[in-house]
């Protein structure tokens, strides 16, 4: 069930050498994309918590978004 | 750490499947659009957190905060580490094998400490009797029983007329 301009608020964990240097060259190759990730770079997804996923909801994300 | 998530995520109600884990080398970023796109256009059909369960959003709040203080808990951080001396130990890392382990050690664990710290959260309005706190919890009032045990032991808790309270 699709509700009407409901724009969802994701967060994104990007790993700074695979996902987010991906993320970087879409950019460059100027790929359009959703933008409802908001992007916290870590420098290795093995940095990632438990906490972190739970905290991110409790902060008000509708999804996580973990990019390795 | 995303099965524990997954698992720690359904035991408040939240549709584990909001959250992802997908990998993207830097040379594929066609790849990552793609995977981006699907994961929003999946959210857009969940809708906001909290339609999957029908609760109140202070309710999905709470247990959400609840679960934040029950996974930086130090028994339940403990499991998690033995978690990963067990898969080094046996080899098996194969998805089953995380699924199994995961629910068996580290998902008991953070479900008692997570039913624990909402009674709190719970009985910071006022006394509240066993019966009730089982129901808002998702819990039987044996099993909550067992979790209130040491607590009043310790103090922190303690039993009135009402129900439970605060120490």
């Amino acid at each position: 069930m699709t509700q009407e301009g409901y724009n969802p608020r994701i967060l994104g964990f990007f790993c700074h050498w695979c996902c987010y240097a991906a993320a970087d060259s879409a950019g460059v190759s100027r790929y359009q994309y959703p933008p409802n990730v908001r992007v916290i770079r870590v420098m290795c997804t093995g940095r990632i918590d438990v906490r972190f996923i739970l905290e991110a909801f409790k902060c008000g994300a509708d999804g996580v978004f973990t990019g390795g | 750490m995303a099965e524990a998530a997954r698992q720690a995520l359904e035991d408040i109600g939240v549709d584990p499947e909001r959250m992802e884990l997908e990998w993207a080398s830097a040379a594929e970023g066609p790849r990552f659009v793609e995977l981006i796109t699907r994961c929003v256009n999946s959210i857009k059909e969940k809708g906001p957190l909290g339609t999957e369960s029908n609760e109140a959003e202070e309710d999905v709040k709470r247990k959400l905060e609840a679960a934040v203080e029950a996974a930086s808990a130090s028994k339940v951080r403990t499991s998690f580490g033995m978690l990963a001396k067990k898969f080094h130990k046996d080899g098996d890392y194969s998805p089953e094998a995380i699924k199994e382990a995961v629910a068996a050690k580290f998902t008991p664990a953070f479900r008692k400490e997570r039913i624990a710290q909402e009674i709190k959260l719970l009985l910071k309005k006022g006394p509240m009797s066993i019966t009730k706190l089982a129901k808002i919890v998702g819990s039987t009032k044996a099993e909550l029983e067992k979790i209130v045990a040491p607590l009043i032991k310790k103090g922190i808790l303690k039993e009135e007329k009402k129900g439970l309270a605060l120490a």
